[in-house]
């Protein structure tokens, strides 16, 4: 469900679309990112609702958070698509990131973060959106597996660039 | 998986990359930036680049530098290569530390960029033909405009051309632009239908303040992280103007000032974590963050909609009745003759305080208490004795309120009777909007009523038939002016009315034939020939005739102030303008040089001289020119009050460059003693703006009521909620760059109304519904939030989103004495719709947005 394909926002848009033009090459879905390691990051059966998990991904020096929310996500994983992962440090200036009732907030100067809707800053400074992990769910298993991150991870210059 | 594509690793700028200092394209806060541009092949390591930053260790917390995904572009210059942009919050500013927000975080994605989300920026001058517009040369659109505007001024007369422009700094105008449309306008035109970006007249905001002798910008940011309360009213301070939020206010209420309190107080003064008062009919979000760092030290009123000055006039009572005031500095300080006015229209002394505090408690809905303890905050002494520090700011709740003159003055008043102007920690002034750059000759209309005016309004003499040219420049009133349907319906038939005549049998190729057979319709129809100077094709441009490409921010040299520190600084040329696209200074220069020439060719001396002075080759140029208008500054610092609030004569832009980020603060003297150039930290220590340098005391009107335009809604069930409007942290002005943005224009997808829960209820309404908000002035549809940012009754909504306008709904009243509308406040009604427009709000997060509790 969860993509929005160009095509579809231009749709839904096509009534004022002279002066709406929706971005064309920031838009669209990317490729799965590459380079990344497979990281088991817990199993299904664990997840609470609302209770979220903390690893550390793509390296120890990234924290992240897994959390099950209540309704479908973008890039859930799991029966509800509803299991997602995002970095756990704030895009604005770094400050850790806090998971309650449906976003993570930062209380260094209060920038919160959906985390149903990609991560995307619905309030507050951070200009970038919250990266998000890429998660796979082993059906056999129940297991999760981080095994990429979308958007770049405060911080650096590149998620996979720490020397 | 995203919603739109994201990026995992950014460029690196090489050590020899090019280096520039700006300021943000936005808010009043005024940021400081540092731009780095490197040919798109070229990279830097992580261990030599030019940020001096060792980008191979994870980057730490709060460490001031910030590089993201949204900071980084690729641009195209004029010569045809591509060169990597990357727009860097300045960690060397005082301003901003580093710090920076939603908005001037997205400033690199902003840059035009051929193939990118900005492609369709202006590029050429257009002219509207039979079926839509042709490009055309500049030599082509000067002589139409030249050539029409000084027909129409000869045979009609300098008042039918009408202008609207902005006369701010920031978002790529400031002090050169101004003075360019100044030149031509103000000294060359002389029409008396002027009126300014936001607003139908040419007026100041603030003439109750700036008529007391106190002009709005007279304090430091340092004065925010220093008082012992801030006090905003109507002025949404996180929202608005956010990093003077999160550096200056937020650390305050920390406590995280409490040592540099301890340096520059008296020696035994109590410094404490600071308190602030937030006067809102709304718990915005400015409101919400304050409590969740310290919910005991600030103090929430909510007055209803139009009745500040009661308010502030009952608050000023309390401190006159519990003499927090100091008689020694009202005696030398202020005018004690208009004092008398004061004491009985204002403070009301022939009255009790009960019976004062009673009615103001009828009016405004606030009650004693509150008033009581916002006094105490305000002006009671410390223990000790020593004097309060009371910066108090306020914007467009009070700017765009009911009666904006009676409102400003009554806050003025306030500070100055409590002694809070002038000294550290103190202040009173405009939180501010835009960052300023107004340099011009004197306007028509001086001042309000008490002054010369009140000014023209230009909207009621365009939709009244008025006027044969309308120049717009940099701003879209049919989203942004007051009663904006109505005035939209007119612009649009006027302009249609003079299309229908030019385009009988064909619209004429040749510039003379054309602007022989517009000057015709100016005789035979009530044709409005529309001019619009933009950097996009916005709502009004569509109906335009001419349209003339500008260039935008980093695109030409500006110089702006921003409005918490006076902060004068230079905003840098790092990339060029897209097609024709030229400086506002530039293309007003083309047409005043031209205007010059056809009246010289005439032999209309006196009317050629008017247009003379506008031959300037470089922006430094119009920067040095416009310098002359604030005549002597050669001043002691005790006579800084003399000084125009943003003079800067003496500074040029060779020096602004070598002060990068520190800038200077105007008004800049020229230091009798030295010769130096000093700036002014803090305002008004030694005598304030008025002839004799004390301040004059006005007595405010009394409350009769709301004015015709208003009152036909109260007691109507059809219109039973109150209105106000104010804007998203989100997005900037009428989202004319944020519509192309994915990280906003997702996020915000429509314009959007918030109402209470037990309004909701009534009606129905979820978040995530569609609703139509309307009264009799117009209407708007609007994406419903539910949350309790508003109070029952009330009804708030976004002023305007690049898709609809609130303003449809706002009445054409302005206050009498100053022309400025009551943006803020009228009535309407709210009518669900069934049924929602899911793919656009699939992306709205409908989280509320003032509960930042955890
Ligand atoms: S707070 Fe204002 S000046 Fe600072 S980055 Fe944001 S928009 Fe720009
Ligand atoms: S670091 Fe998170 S909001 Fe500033």
């Amino acid at each position: 469900m969860s993509d929005i394909s160009r095509r579809k926002f231009l749709q839904t848009t096509s009534a004022s679309a002279v002066l709406f033009l929706s971005g064309l090459s920031r838009d669209g879905n990317t490729a799965p990112p590459k380079g990344y390691p497979s990281k088991k990051i817990g199993n299904i059966k664990n997840l609470k609702v609302n209770e979220p998990l903390a690893f550390n991904y793509p390296d120890d020096k990234s924290p992240c958070l897994l959390v099950k929310v209540e309704n479908e996500a973008v890039g859930g994983v799991g029966p509800g698509k509803s299991i997602v992962s995002f970095s756990a440090l704030c895009t604005h200036m770094g400050c850790p990131l806090t998971y309650s009732k449906g976003r993570l907030v930062c209380k260094c100067h209060y920038s919160m973060f959906d985390v149903a809707l990609n991560g995307q800053t619905y309030q507050g400074l951070a200009s970038q959106w919250v990266a998000q992990i890429v998660l796979r769910l082993d059906a056999a298993t129940g297991n999760i597996y981080a095994e990429g991150v979308e958007g770049l991870i405060y911080g650096r210059i590149g998620n996979l660039k720490l020397s | 998986m995203s919603l739109f594509k994201r990026k995992d690793t950014l460029p690196i700028p090489p050590l020899d990359a090019e280096k520039y200092t700006t300021v943000c394209q936005y808010c009043s806060a005024g940021c400081g930036y540092n731009v780095f541009v490197w040919p798109e092949k070229r990279s830097g390591t992580a261990k030599s680049n030019a940020f001096k930053v060792d980008l191979s260790q994870q980057g730490q917390l709060m460490s001031g530098f910030s590089y993201t995904e949204t900071m980084h572009n690729v641009i195209t210059r004029k010569n045809g290569h591509k060169y990597n942009l990357a727009i860097i919050p300045a960690k060397e500013s005082r301003i901003n530390k580093g710090d920076y927000s939603i908005r001037g975080g997205t400033n690199a994605l902003t840059a035009y960029t051929p193939t990118g989300v900005t492609r369709n920026r202006l590029k050429d001058p257009m002219l509207r033909k039979e079926n839509g517009f042709v490009a055309i040369t500049w030599d082509h659109a000067v002589e139409i405009l030249a050539t029409l505007t000084k027909s129409s001024i000869d045979k009609y007369g300098a008042d039918s051309i009408a202008m609207k422009f902005y006369d701010h700094g920031s978002s790529g105008l400031g002090f050169e632009d101004n003075w360019g449309a100044g030149k031509l306008f103000l000294s060359g035109i002389k029409t008396q239908y002027l009126s300014i970006h936001n607003r139908p007249a040419y007026n100041s905001e603030v003439w109750g303040s700036r008529e007391r002798g106190m002009h709005e910008l007279n304090y430091d940011v340092d004065d925010a992280r220093l008082a012992d309360t801030v006090v905003l009213w109507g002025a949404n301070a996180y929202e608005g103007a956010t990093v003077f939020y999160t550096e200056h206010i937020m650390p305050n209420l920390q406590g995280g000032s409490i040592e540099e309190k301890q340096k520059e107080f008296a020696s035994g003064e109590p410094a404490e974590a600071g308190r602030i008062v937030i006067i809102d009919p709304r718990k915005n979000a400015t409101t919400s963050v304050s409590q969740d760092i310290s919910a005991e030290r600030v103090l929430h009123i909510r007055p209803n909609l139009g009745t500040d000055w009661i308010l502030a006039n009952a608050i000023a009572r309390i401190a006159w009745e519990n003499k927090w005031y100091d008689n020694d500095y009202l005696q030398k300080r202020t005018d004690m003759k208009t004092f008398e006015d004061y004491k009985s229209k204002s403070l009301q002394l022939s009255k009790s305080l009960n019976t004062v505090l009673a009615d103001a408690e009828k009016i405004t809905g606030v009650s004693r208490q509150e008033m009581e303890q916002a006094a105490e905050w305000i002006a009671k002494p410390k223990a000790g004795g020593f004097k309060r520090r009371t910066l108090t700011l306020y914007e467009k709740g009070i700017i765009w309120n009911m009666k904006n003159y009676d409102q400003v003055a009554a806050i003025a008043q306030l500070n100055v009777l409590t002694s809070n102007v002038g000294r550290v920690g103190t202040g009173c002034g405009r939180l501010g909007g835009h960052q300023e750059g107004y340099v011009r000759p004197p306007a028509p209309t001086p001042g309000s009523i008490y002054a010369g005016g009140p000014p023209k309004n230009v909207d009621k003499y365009i939709t009244g038939g008025g006027g044969k040219i309308y120049w717009v420049g940099a701003t879209d009133p049919y989203l942004s002016t007051p009663n904006s349907q109505f005035f939209k319906k007119m612009v649009k038939k006027r302009a249609a009315n003079l299309l229908d005549y030019i385009d009988n049998g064909g619209i004429p190729l040749d510039p003379k034939a054309y602007t022989a057979k517009v000057l015709e319709a100016f005789e035979k129809t009530d044709g409005l020939f529309v001019v619009v100077q933009d950097i996009y094709m916005t709502h009004t441009a569509q109906d335009a005739m001419l349209i003339l490409p500008a260039a935008g921010w980093g695109e030409a040299v500006d110089t702006s102030v921003n409005c918490h520190s006076r902060l004068l600084r230079i905003y840098d040329k790092f990339m060029d303008a897209p097609g024709e696209a030229l400086p506002d200074w530039k293309i007003l220069a083309l047409v005043g040089n031209k205007l010059k020439a056809l009246y010289e060719a005439e032999g209309n001396k006196a009317m050629a001289d008017r247009f003379s002075g506008m031959d300037w080759k470089t922006d430094a140029e119009v920067f040095a020119a416009g310098s002359a208008e604030f005549g002597d500054n050669k001043v002691a610092e005790t006579d800084e009050a003399t000084l125009s609030a943003e003079c800067y004569k003496g500074v040029t832009h060779e020096i602004l460059r070598k002060l990068g980020n520190e800038g200077i603060q105007t008004p800049v003297r020229q230091d009798p003693a030295t010769g130096k150039l000093v700036g002014t930290k803090r305002r008004y220590k030694y005598s304030f703006a008025s002839k004799d340098g004390l301040f004059k005391w006005y007595g405010t009107d009394a409350w009769t009521g709301y004015p015709a335009e208003i009152a036909k809604y109260i007691d109507n069930p059809t219109y039973p909620f109150w209105f106000t409007t104010g804007r998203s942290q989100h997005v900037w002005q009428t989202m004319y760059h944020d519509k192309l943005i994915p990280e906003k224009y997702l996020s915000l997808p429509l314009p959007y109304m918030e109402i209470h829960p037990v309004d909701a209820g009534k009606l129905g309404l979820k978040s995530g519904d569609m609703a139509e908000v309307f009264n009799e002035e117009g209407s708007c549809i609007a994406l419903v939030y539910v949350n309790d940012a508003t109070k029952p009754g009330l009804v708030f909504g976004i002023m305007y989103h690049a898709k609809g306008t609130m303003n449809n709904l706002i009445s054409s009243y302005t206050d009498p004495k100053t022309t400025m509308p009551w943006y803020k406040g009228t009535k309407v009604g709210v009518r669900k719709y069934t049924g929602k427009l899911d793919d656009a709000i699939k992306t709205a997060s409908l989280l509320s947005n003032n509960d930042f509790t955890t």
